[in-house]
């Protein structure tokens, strides 16, 4: 008997949403299919790859990476570098400094470093914050009002701050809000709704939904990334076909498999390999999940996850 | 399994606001309720014209085109007796948002509705009753399979017959409410779509007991299986119960604000 293919039809997709301005823009979304699933129908957009940096410079970053940005004085010179990369698509500069608990950098230096960082490269950016709710909910809408004309993704509003941030960068400044939560589809979901009860356009939102790095706790990440494709496709539900973008590399490189040194751990081996690991498996899974974009922080990292999803299209 | 389907049902010639701007092709009235219906959740909406022996063609084109280039292509059900009216909507309606529905077939003198939704690729509600109510369950199944039967020899998926067991009024027909809640599970268990108008049940009850009695109803009724209804989606209580049983169903991701979109 003839094998006869029965594509798994969804009248339903996921909103395209498009970061940077001019010549330099990328898509996010705007499948209806799940992940690589491109024999039930066409890709419309592949997902894509952002390269991290920071406003802390190399400070605590491997070998490996510190090498690839060997001579790069400034944040303008690791943002070009950054660029530059193979496979990059975007550039995803975090706001760690400004976190209170650490070094609890004023808005005003921060947004100086953003500036740095926009002039220096006419990619598409992602602005990250420093996670601390109430440092974000006053820095983001600066950042976004800086940037504007820039169409950048602010990263993030949460359920504690999301009036402030949501408003500044999806209504005021008309950038594209992220939302984040904590791998919880509830509040997933919840989060785009009162958001676009503040006025928000359902096509200008991404959804940060969570991540963890595999081996910890990563199961309820793709429970939950394969349950929102579910709703978003199966049951056309338009408050949860907003694209996903997982910032993997804040995860991977804080576990201990990633960061112990290799003096401290000789029987595990070169710290940057093991990285490196870390970051590809999350991310990898993460896409197979359901995530439109992924953040790395490794040239390695970056180039193999492209390089995957290229052979996957 | 999907979520709930309501089918509005307050654009109908038997309210006089409705059967006066239909007869004047006057849009705001219509427009008016096809928007309120829609701001409370309603998916389709039902236009029954009536009768509308005269001029049925041109009043349900006129009604297709107004509503459909208003709001988005609102899927639509065309509810008259006249044929012809429901093909000549047919012919203008667009079908990005849903096939229409045709509205209705039964098992007697109104069956040839079937074949004109098989025609036409449309859905065709298909009221298990021949002339009388259904005097028991077997008498509704056997209408059920000879409708689905002319259905699927038309070429129609089965899933585009939405049966209809035919809510009976609780004041003078309070024994047979069981009845009916097992048709739809036997409907279910066929695998099959069903709707109706629910709000029969409570006929000539207080205004104030109707939403309570739809909404237990409905409860019951989605509990069963039923995936359809035609309904007042401007009854709060109802489409909050509807919301909230799409919810336990996992017909829908809860949200706090569920009840809100």
């Amino acid at each position: 008997m003839p094998f006869n293919q029965k594509p798994q039809k969804f009248n339903a997709k996921i909103n395209t949403v498009t970061i940077g301005s001019g010549d330099k823009t990328v898509a996010l979304g705007g499948n209806s299919t799940f992940p690589f699933y491109s024999f039930d129908a066409p890709t419309e957009n592949t997902a894509k790859v952002g390269v991290e940096i920071t406003d802390m410079g190399l400070e605590g970053v491997s070998e490996g990476i510190k090498a690839y940005y060997e001579g790069a004085t400034t944040m303008a010179d690791i943002a070009k570098k950054a660029a530059a990369m193979e496979g990059a698509d975007f550039v995803a500069l975090v706001l760690e400094g400004g976190d209170p608990n650490g070094e609890n950098k004023s808005v005003d230096e921060l947004i100086a470093i953003v500036k740095e960082v926009a002039d220096a490269v006419d990619c598409p950016l992602v602005v990250e914050g420093c996670k601390n709710v109430e440092k974000d909910a006053e820095l983001l809408p600066k950042v976004a009002e800086v940037l504007q004309g820039r169409n950048v993704l602010i990263l993030a509003e949460k359920e504690e701050n999301y009036k402030a941030i949501g408003a500044a960068a999806g209504l005021a400044y008309n950038q594209i809000v992220g939302a984040e939560s904590a791998v919880d589809i509830n509040l997933a979901k919840q989060l785009n709704v009162v958001t676009t009860q503040l006025g928000v356009n359902a096509q200008k939102i991404v959804m940060n939904i969570g991540s963890a790095c595999a081996g910890y706790g990563y199961e309820y990440v793709v429970s939950t990334m394969d349950r929102i494709k579910g709703a978003a496709l199966g049951q056309n539900d338009n408050m949860l076909q907003m694209p996903i973008i997982t910032p993997v590399a804040s995860e991977t490189w804080g576990v201990k498999e990633a960061s112990a040194s290799e003096a401290d751990m000789p029987e595990w081996g070169p710290q940057d390999e093991r990285g490196i690991d870390m970051e590809i498996m999350t991310a990898a899974a993460d896409l197979a999940a359901g995530s439109d974009a992924v953040i790395l922080r490794h040239p390695q990292s970056v180039a193999t996850i492209s390089k995957m999803i290229k052979a996957l299209a | 399994m999907a979520k709930f389907v309501t089918i509005g049902e307050r654009l109908s010639t038997t309210a006089p606001a409705v059967n006066k701007a239909f007869t004047e092709r006057d849009p705001e009235p219509i427009l008016k309720r096809a928007k309120q219906q829609l701001d409370a959740g309603a998916t389709y909406l039902d236009v029954n014209i009536g009768p509308a022996e005269n001029d049925g063609e041109d009043l349900m084109k006129w009604a297709v085109k107004l509503l459909q280039s208003e709001f988005d292509n609102v899927p639509l059900a065309l509810d008259t007796t006249n044929m012809k009216a429901i093909e000549a909507g047919i012919s203008v309606y667009n079908r990005a948002k849903g096939k229409p529905i045709v509205n209705s077939a039964d098992a007697g003198d109104r069956i040839a509705n079937i074949d004109l939704a098989a025609a036409n690729d449309a859905i065709v509600i298909a009221l298990c009753s021949s002339g009388m109510v259904a005097a028991d369950n077997d008498e509704r199944m056997m209408h059920c399979q000879n409708m689905l039967e002319r259905g699927m020899m038309l070429g129609m998926e089965p899933t585009d017959l939405w049966f209809d067991p035919l809510f009976l009024v609780v004041k003078g027909m309070q024994d047979k409410q069981m009845e009916v809640l097992e048709a739809i599970k036997m409907f279910s268990e066929m695998g099959l779509n069903s709707t109706g108008g629910l709000s029969n049940n409570s006929n000539g009850m207080p205004k104030h007991i109707r939403p309570i009695m739809d909404s237990a109803l409905v409860a019951m009724c989605m509990m069963q299986g039923l995936t359809s209804a035609i309904v007042n989606p401007n009854d709060l209580r109802l489409m909050e119960t509807i919301k909230s049983c799409d919810i336990f169903k996992n017909n829908t991701l809860y949200a706090d604000s569920y009840l809100e979109i």
